[in-house]
């Protein structure tokens, strides 16, 4: 996808040697990873209750996100900007390119937009409106008048967050909605495990 | 009456040279496919039609991507180029679906009938018993990040199995996605590309066609690489590879017309040391190569540049007639023009007929662009030799010549070698060279048949292709299956026996992909057993444990009978809707052109890596054929390699009761002898430099032996005192011809190498040899 490098990233005093910079949400670059826990509600119209899955998640900028659902099952979902790639046990259970569901490419934009910083990204896709400041901001994210349903099937798009992105609320076109909060966020680089690396090569295939 | 005869022959000159002036002034249509020269497969004409429909409309397919680091810059050229292509109304650029219709319209007309629909995979999941697989990938999606289902949705096709047929649609180029109405991907060195296919209008081989199309490109890139000099262009389609053979080909044209030519009135004016020869053999090339010309156009139409380039290797042959007439000044004694025709005109005449016998065993054999070349030689011989005969006598006032004892001494050494009995020793060691030669040559020679290798393809379009296939997964494919039936649906059956083999293949990594009409419309059959599957194999154990996982209430009834329970998608529905309507037209052969109104359907292949296992897929499956149009030519040109031997072998048969007429049977084999050793010897001699034999070899043998017998004929005619005259003769066309056709040797094109190695080896040969054929009974010169 076109714009790959505009993952997230959030910096805490970032480099100035002698001077302790404020923490503050910055773009992400190249070679950082993001991790952290995540608990994800589901709102469905017409279910009993909602879908609420837990786990963690490492974003590796620039290569894509690996989302490791653990409660109410493990799930390990790896996207990247060729697409989705979904593994049980061990074992592919869906692939999808992503120039066949411009949506993915839309949610790797968003997700990817949001978590490193990179409102100039989601600007293409949303209105974007900010309040607050470096230390504690909101957004709210409005698709673009004439957007395409297909690619953009959210109405609405809330993010929270501080240092670090802390939740993110979609609503879907059909009221359906997602909350997902994000929790012990840590940011360093060359962290990526043998495996992690793998999966994410055998998804960006 | 020779004056009469004359202006006859003049009265047919000017005809000839009107009509071919009218038809220059017309303007001249060149055809440039190899494949247009050489026979068709006439086995089966409706399979071939079929397959001329399919080859037709690739071969007009044209696709350039577009590359550059900036995603802008990238879009801007191709759209520049694009607008140029468009603009020089040679091609038309195709649609690319707008990103809203794009899918949304393939799933109105799929969603109906989803319950008939899986994806391959998963029906072999439900075969095999593991449905398991099914409603786990559901509940990873119900859960997982990214997940699309709503209520709505699970209730319809609670396992999502319609996302996943969907997603395993073969639609083409699918690594590029349409971004703001332009197909584009991005490469690992951030490269964006951008794709731009179009259809060609003209006829691919047609030479203007090719040379406006590239003007138009070549200048609109031009203009995008000053503005942008770090563009990067790839090209692929059948008119660029055709384009570049056939400037290959030009420029051997008109290296080879003007140094054979140029060849040729030296070798004329340094043996004659006069110009009386020289324009008389040029009238004599220039009344053979226009009558030819003329002949062809009036005959064919249109001419093959193939032909074009044998048909001017005839300068080496045409002048021979003058030749053989003019070295007679070189005769001893006082002779009036007419008296030297008269000398000559029982060789000229036989080696006009035994070569028209070479020539007309071309028209023996279908081959559709040979029958070209042997018209075009044909009447450019006759016409020679009539010039000769009718015109040149009347045009030549020369006395004998009082130079060239140096020359006619040399030919007498080469005639002693083969009579001189103290010279037996040499001859036997001459001949034992041969012989190990031949034996050599025997033990390494093989033929090679394969097409791929006779065409000398661009290596920098064959670069462009192979990144292209890399970097869009775009191949123009040249592989394809027919499948004929009585109706669609026994069609659609039939494909689906073949689809799950190929799958197979394309797991084994034999294959890299397919695309049939069943591909995207399953047949009824298929659609009602995926059905049954569904429900009994997935449905009936999973569901309602499924359902309870994920918390919603078990089903209702089929909530809404969209499609009824006994719906079926059929193709007809498919072929409305876009983009599939545009892929089921070059999948499905409109009815008519094909007998007896059944329906042919078409199985692309991509990048197929073992052909022989794709070709046995089809066996045992009624009605389907494999078709490799490289691999089926390199075969049809191995039947006509063998054929051609065959017909060398009856010419030879036929030539001798000719030369028998005149020469007695003993005489006539005495004649043969030289010639038959000749073609042997050549292709065991370039067998011995690992040079394979090959259909066109055997083309060029066939010549060979005309004017091998040619040679000894001359040779045969001489007496004594006249054998370095006729030896001369023969050298001096000996070196005209090898002029020619050397210089053919050096062409890039390997079919025309063939033909120019195999004819210069073999005039040298024959020249050396032909003095054997000389009258023993005249033993004067031992």
């Amino acid at each position: 996808m076109r714009r790959r490098r505009l993952l997230f990233g959030l910096a805490a005093a970032a480099g100035t040697p002698g001077h302790r910079v404020r923490a503050q949400f910055r773009t992400m670059v190249r070679g950082e990873v993001l991790r952290g826990q995540f608990t994800q509600e589901r709102q469905i119209k017409g279910f009993e209750r909602p879908l609420v899955s837990a786990g963690d998640f490492v974003l590796a900028s620039g290569l894509g996100l690996i989302w490791r659902t653990e409660r109410p099952f493990a799930i390990v979902t790896i996207i990247t900007a060729a697409g989705l790639v979904q593994e049980v046990d061990g074992a592919e259970t869906t692939r999808l390119a992503a120039v066949r569901l411009p949506f993915f490419a839309r949610l790797y934009e968003l997700l990817g937009g949001a978590l490193s910083g990179d409102w100039e990204a989601l600007e293409t896709q949303f209105q974007v409106t900010r309040h607050g400041d470096a230390r504690q901001w909101d957004l709210a994210l409005m698709p673009q008048a004439g957007a395409d349903k297909l690619s953009m099937p959210f109405s609405s798009v809330m993010l929270r967050g501080g240092q670090f992105l802390d939740e993110v609320r979609i609503v879907r076109l059909d009221g359906d909605s997602d909350r997902l909060a994000f929790s012990g966020q840590t940011l360093g680089t060359g962290g990526l495990s043998d495996a992690e690396a793998a999966a994410l090569r055998r998804a960006g295939k | 009456m020779s004056r009469t005869l004359a202006v006859i022959w003049l009265v047919v000159v000017v005809i000839l040279g009107a009509n071919l002036v009218w038809r220059v002034h017309q303007g001249l249509s060149f055809r440039t496919d190899l494949m247009a020269l050489l026979p068709r497969d006439e086995a089966d004409p409706s399979l071939q039609r079929v397959n001329d429909r399919v080859a037709g409309s690739l071969s007009h397919r044209v696709a350039f991507l577009v590359g550059h680091r900036g995603r802008d810059h990238a879009r801007g050229d191709a759209a520049r180029l694009a607008r140029a292509l468009a603009d020089s109304s040679l091609a038309e650029i195709d649609d690319v679906p707008s990103g809203r219709n794009r899918f949304a319209a393939l799933g109105a007309l799929y969603f109906p009938y989803r319950a008939g629909l899986l994806a391959e995979d998963d029906r072999e999941r439900l075969l095999t018993g593991h449905p398991e697989a099914l409603s786990i990938r559901a509940l990873s999606q119900v859960f997982g990040i990214a997940g699309m289902a709503d209520a709505g949705l699970l209730r319809r096709d609670p396992f999502m199995l319609l996302p996943v047929f969907f997603a395993a649609l073969p639609l083409p180029s699918s690594r590029l996605g349409v971004e703001d109405g332009m197909l584009s991907t991005t490469t690992d060195a951030d490269m964006t590309w951008i794709l731009v296919s179009a259809r060609l209008l003209g006829d691919p081989y047609a030479l203007d066609v090719q040379d406006r199309l590239n003007a138009a490109f070549e200048a609109a890139l031009r203009v995008v690489r000053t503005t942008d000099p770090e563009v990067e262009v790839l090209r692929a389609g059948a008119v660029f590879f055709a384009a570049a053979g056939a400037k290959t080909a030009l420029a051997d044209m008109s290296t080879l017309g003007t140094v054979s030519s140029v060849g040729t009135v030296l070798l004329i004016l340094l043996v004659f040391r006069a110009m009386t020869p020289l324009l008389l053999s040029l009238l004599a090339i220039g009344v053979g190569m226009g009558a030819g010309l003329s002949v062809s156009l009036l005959l064919f139409g249109e001419l093959h540049i193939m032909s074009m380039l044998l048909g001017l290797s005839l300068i080496g042959i045409a002048v021979d007639y003058s030749l053989y007439y003019c070295v007679e000044i070189f005769a001893p004694g006082e002779r009036t023009p007419r008296q030297r025709l008269a000398r000559v005109m029982p060789g000229i005449t036989l080696g006009l007929v035994t070569t028209a016998i070479g020539y007309a065993t071309f028209l023996l054999a279908p081959f559709p662009g040979l029958r070209q070349v042997a018209a075009f030689s044909v009447a450019g011989l006759v016409a020679s030799f009539a010039t000769v005969i009718f015109w040149l006598p009347l045009l030549d006032r020369r006395g004998p010549a009082r130079h060239g004892r140096m020359l006619l001494a040399m030919m007498t050494v080469l005639w002693r070698f083969w009579r001189a009995p103290n010279l037996r020793h040499a001859r036997g060691a001459l001949l034992t060279t041969l012989a190990g030669v031949a034996i050599f040559g025997a033990w390494r020679i093989g033929a090679v048949d394969d097409v791929r290798r006779m065409q000398s393809l661009s290596p920098e379009l064959v670069a462009d292709q192979a990144r292209m296939q890399q970097i869009a997964g775009l191949a123009i494919g040249t592989q394809f299956f027919v499948v004929r039936a009585s109706d669609e649906e026994d069609a659609l059956r039939s494909e689906e026996s073949l689809l799950d083999r190929l799958h197979k293949l394309v797991l084994s990594g034999a294959l890299g992909g397919y695309r049939a009409p069943a591909s995207f419309v399953p047949s009824a059959q298929r659609q009602r057993q995926n059905r049954d599957l569904v429900r009994t194999r997935l449905e009936t154990p999973l569901l309602a444990s499924y359902l309870a996982r994920i918390g919603l209430p078990a089903l209702a009834q089929e909530p809404e009978a969209d499609a009824g329970a006994d719906g079926v998608l059929t193709l007809a529905m498919a072929a409305n809707v876009q983009p599939l309507g545009t892929l089921l037209s070059e999948l499905v052969v409109p009815q008519g052109v094909q007998d007896g109104g059944g329906v042919a359907h078409i199985v692309m292949l991509d990048d197929v890596r073992q052909s022989d296992a794709v070709r046995i897929a089809a066996e045992g499956i009624g009605g389907v054929d494999f078709v490799d149009p490289a691999a089926d030519f390199s075969r049809l040109l191995g039947r006509y390699r063998r054929r051609t031997v065959g017909l060398i072998a009856l010419s030879v048969v036929l030539m001798l009761p000719l030369l028998a007429l005149r020469y007695r049977m003993l005489g006539a084999v005495r004649v043969m002898l030289p010639a038959v050793m000749t073609i042997v010897l050549v292709p065991l001699a370039k067998a011995v430099f690992d040079q394979p034999f090959t259909f066109f070899d055997a083309i060029a043998l066939v010549l060979v032996l005309s004017i091998a017998v040619d040679y000894a004929v001359f040779c045969a005619e001489a007496d004594a005192a006249y054998q370095p005259v006729a030896l001369l003769g023969v050298a001096m066309a000996m070196t005209s011809t090898a002029l020619s056709f050397g210089l053919l040797a050096r062409s890039q094109v390997a079919a025309v190498h063939a033909v120019g190695s195999t004819m210069l080896i073999g005039v040298a040969l024959a020249f050396l040899l032909a003095s054997m054929a000389g009258r023993r009974r005249d033993g004067e010169c031992a």
